[in-house]
């Protein structure tokens, strides 16, 4: 049987603010296959799919959907072609509910009716389709309170009540635990079953080699080539991604003597009506790495966020040995105290995307009087400082450090956080899914900074979905669940019983 | 902006101005007149200051649209310094500048508190003050500090002493003044730390506090900094054109900063320019009015014009318009 292609894109070029983001870049998918687009931060995937989905206009190049040339005026075309695209920041209206998002974007399908009676056959319809792909999703939830994983769910929903033939998703695993990721990808691979085209934009190696029919592996902004992925070894797939070979990755760390207590949480509450923190104790000693992983959604958000100073009704206790608690100390005080910390949602709480690099690089030392008194600031220093980060930490985009962070890739604005928390050496570090769609080599800098901190004495929290990332990293780790660390665990330890864990107690 | 311009000019010839007058009028008459350059100059002072009042608030993220009461009270504040002669002559006019900052400071006190501890809408009560101090200010006017000399509401006329002085020329010191101020804004937005902090309190207030900024403390100062220049605006209404407390400020100074400090997208040095124009205006406006007929409320109605005409240039500088190829 051969197969129709159902999107083909040939020497496709865009080119942002003089910077070529893809150049003369070629892809097919055919339907009925789940075809993953394979490549590192910034190799272009992101900005090859925007075109598919009607965001971008290409710049020179061609575009087939179902073997006839289209040229997509806007997404909304894409939409009604059948394109639907899950993003890796997702573009839901925080504080609707689910099913208010997807009717909002059922606007061009459903008119009729009124509102009230439109709103009910979309719930209706959202808890069939959730049910028929194993989805657990309340229509009258709002999303703001839904976990990232569960937000990523209500994305797909909403893209394939509008109709979706061919789904791209968007690095979709990087925020999903493993069986979640299994169940995800279980779940696409049935749509491409049933005749759908899925395209999968990821990093990671497990999700091509275990789910892919076909995967493009893409370099710098070109398609360097397409390919079965059973048809060459793993070593190869890294080396045509990478341009080189990267060391094995998951190599457990060697059982350490834990220091000192450095933090101890006791009885973490919250205080707000859904429970996400329920009497949480945690001790955190210095020179150790403690891994907490879990399935998104039990409370590991509001954990971070009281640890690190985002607003977050809870009680309980916090100390930090030798300084007191942290509750009442508000952000630049625990900056001073020797906290960095590495949010999960990187320009809602690291980074402001609209001012420059050295803005942002400047205030993680700005307390100490480093960059001058109050009433003047030491650019100079500041530039010379942030210039000197950007280069030991590999962050790259950089044109100038007055472009605005925003222009940076997730992978490099995740450098530069991490450069400007480490500018200081810290003693203590929370770190939220820190490599958080990441390519191969930023996510092995990301950790060797991490055991550097932690070699150096520092205490340090990686709290994190992804269960690799984990065992690679952690001296001890801990599994929560429902609000609270339900078992503890140290090196070398049993992936099957952490597994275990982490499930039984959901 | 240059089409607000050019519409505003269509406006005018329609409202009967002949065409070949206009530009006359307007640019050589009003900038290359000696005395008209002067005047507005004159006029510019107290815009310049509510201007940059204007910058600082909103680069606070605060609407502070208060700015005419705290000029009132600036100005209330001066006026009673010369009213109950606080002070040696000599020391009569700094004394004067400080009490008017602090009376425009006490005006945004409230509204900056009610703000930061109760989340009180700061566009309502920053508006309604100015209510409070318009009735205030008339109060005074026909009450207390009514002229014994005459029957008409305003004040006693101040001492020599207690005016701004005039700088050779004919130019006040307002100029000068006004000018240091700019700079001082420009220093505090562009080189303090306070500028960097006030920079994420605007672009980002959620990432702001989560880093380190501290949110309140910056909103705090930058409304009470603001306060104070409007403040000193209504200074140089009273002693630098006026020469007494009257009712002068109902010609929506108020509007005018936060006009300027639109047009001039918060930055201080454009602010100092935008102030200028709209300077230029009320001048060219006077003269229209004389000259033409031409009511004062164009000028009202050509600040509208270039207000709509900026906030849609703004989509035209952050996107570029491109025919898409093979779009139809």
């Amino acid at each position: 049987m051969s197969k129709q292609n159902a999107i083909q894109l040939s020497g496709v070029s865009k080119t942002f603010d003089g910077f070529k983001a893809l150049t003369d870049a070629d892809f097919t998918a055919k339907w009925g296959e789940v075809h993953a687009l394979l490549g590192e931060n910034g190799a272009g995937k992101s900005s090859l799919m925007n075109i598919v989905a009607g965001l971008y206009g290409p710049e020179g190049g061609s575009l087939f959907i179902d073997d006839n040339p289209i040229k997509l005026k806007g997404p909304k075309e894409a939409a009604k072609l059948g394109i639907g695209m899950v993003h890796q920041h997702f573009k839901l209206v925080m504080p609707f509910t689910v099913a208010e998002n997807i009717l909002l974007n059922l606007g061009h399908i459903q008119t009729s009716g009124l509102y009230r009676e439109r709103l009910r056959r979309v719930s209706d319809d959202i808890r069939a389709m959730a049910k028929r792909i194993g989805f657990e999703i309340d229509p009258d939830t709002r999303v703001d309170q839904l976990s990232i994983a569960e937000q990523q769910r209500v994305e797909i929903l909403k893209v394939l009540l509008a109709g979706a033939k061919v789904l791209i998703l968007d690095e979709p695993t990087a925020v999903l635990t493993e069986e979640e990721a299994e169940r995800l990808l279980t779940t696409v691979q049935g749509f491409a079953r049933e005749g759908a085209a899925v395209i999968l934009v990821t990093h990671k190696m497990n999700d091509v080699l275990r789910y892919a029919d076909q995967v493009t592996i893409m370099r710098a902004g070109q398609t360097v080539k397409s390919l079965k992925p059973d048809s060459v070894s793993v070593d190869e797939l890294i080396r045509l991604t990478v341009g080189e070979s990267t060391s094995d990755q998951s190599a457990t760390p060697e059982k350490r003597a834990p220091g000192a207590p450095y933090l101890q949480v006791k009885g973490l509450t919250s205080t707000g009506a859904p429970r996400a923190l329920n009497h949480l104790d945690l001790t955190l000693n210095k020179g150790e790495i403690y891994g907490l992983a879990g399935v998104g959604g039990n409370g590991q958000s509001e954990l971070a966020n009281a640890l690190m100073g985002i607003p977050e009704p809870v009680e309980g206790q916090m100390e930090i040995a030798g300084e007191g608690d942290l509750a009442g100390f508000d952000a630049a005080r625990r900056r001073a105290i020797g906290i960095a910390s590495i949010p999960a949602d990187r320009y809602g709480a690291a980074l402001a995307g609209p001012l420059s690099i050295a803005d942002n690089f400047a205030l993680g030392d700005i307390h100490s009087g480093r960059y001058g008194p109050f009433w003047y600031l030491k650019t100079r220093a500041i530039e010379a400082d942030a210039a000197e980060a950007v280069r030991q930490f590999d962050v790259q985009g950089v044109r100038s450090l007055k472009q605005k962070a925003a222009l940076l890739s997730g992978g490099n604005a995740q450098k530069l956080v991490i450069a400007r928390e480490f500018n200081h050496p810290p003693k203590l570090v929370l770190a939220h899914s820190p490599s958080r769609g990441l390519d191969v080599k930023a996510t092995e800098a990301v950790r060797d900074r991490l055991r550097a901190a932690r070699d150096d004495g520092a205490a340090v929290l990686l709290i994190s979905e992804d269960l690799d990332e984990v065992m690679a990293m952690a001296d001890r780790i801990g599994v929560m669940s429902a609000g609270r660390i339900v078992a503890e665990f140290s090196q070398p330890a049993d992936r099957q019983a952490i597994g275990q864990a982490m499930v039984n107690h959901v | 902006m240059i089409l607000g311009l050019l519409l505003s000019g269509a406006i005018l010839v329609v409202a009967g101005v002949p065409a070949g007058e206009l530009l006359n009028e307007f640019v050589i008459l009003t900038l290359f007149d000696a005395q008209s350059l002067k005047s507005v100059l004159f006029q510019a002072s107290p815009l310049i200051m509510v201007g940059l009042a204007g910058c600082l608030a909103f680069r606070a993220k605060f609407w502070n649209l208060g700015l005419e009461g705290q000029m009132i009270f600036g100005a209330i504040g001066a006026t009673a310094v010369t009213i109950w002669d606080i002070g040696s002559p000599g020391m009569r006019l700094p004394l004067m500048m400080a009490v008017a900052m602090v009376g425009g400071l006490l005006w945004a006190v409230a509204p900056v508190l009610l703000k930061l501890k109760l989340q009180v809408n700061e566009i309502v009560s920053t508006l309604m003050l100015n209510y409070i101090a318009i009735n205030v200010l008339l109060h005074l006017m026909y009450g207390p500090w009514k002229d014994p000399k005459d029957a008409f509401p305003y004040s006693p006329k101040y001492d020599s002493f207690e005016l701004l002085p005039e700088l050779g020329s004919g130019l006040s010191l307002s100029i000068p003044i006004a000018i240091v101020i700019a700079l001082i804004v420009l220093w505090f937005v562009n080189i303090s730390r306070a500028g960097l902090y006030l920079r994420f309190v605007d672009k980002s207030p959620k990432v702001a506090g989560a880093v380190g900024v501290p949110v309140a403390k910056t909103i705090l100062i930058a409304v009470l900094f603001s306060g104070a220049l409007a403040g000193l605006a209504g200074l140089m209404v009273a002693a630098g054109q006026e020469g007494r407390l009257t009712h002068s400020f109902y010609v929506g100074y108020g509007f005018s900063g936060i006009l300027i400090a639109f047009l001039a997208r918060n930055n201080p040095i454009a602010a100092t320019c935008a102030a200028l124009l709209i300077a230029t205006l009320f001048v060219s406006g006077r003269s229209l009015q004389v000259f033409y007929q031409i009511p004062f409320a164009m000028v009202q109605l050509i600040q509208a014009v270039l207000v709509i005409c900026v906030a849609s240039s703004d989509f035209f500088i952050r996107h570029r318009i491109r025919r898409v190829q093979g779009g139809d």
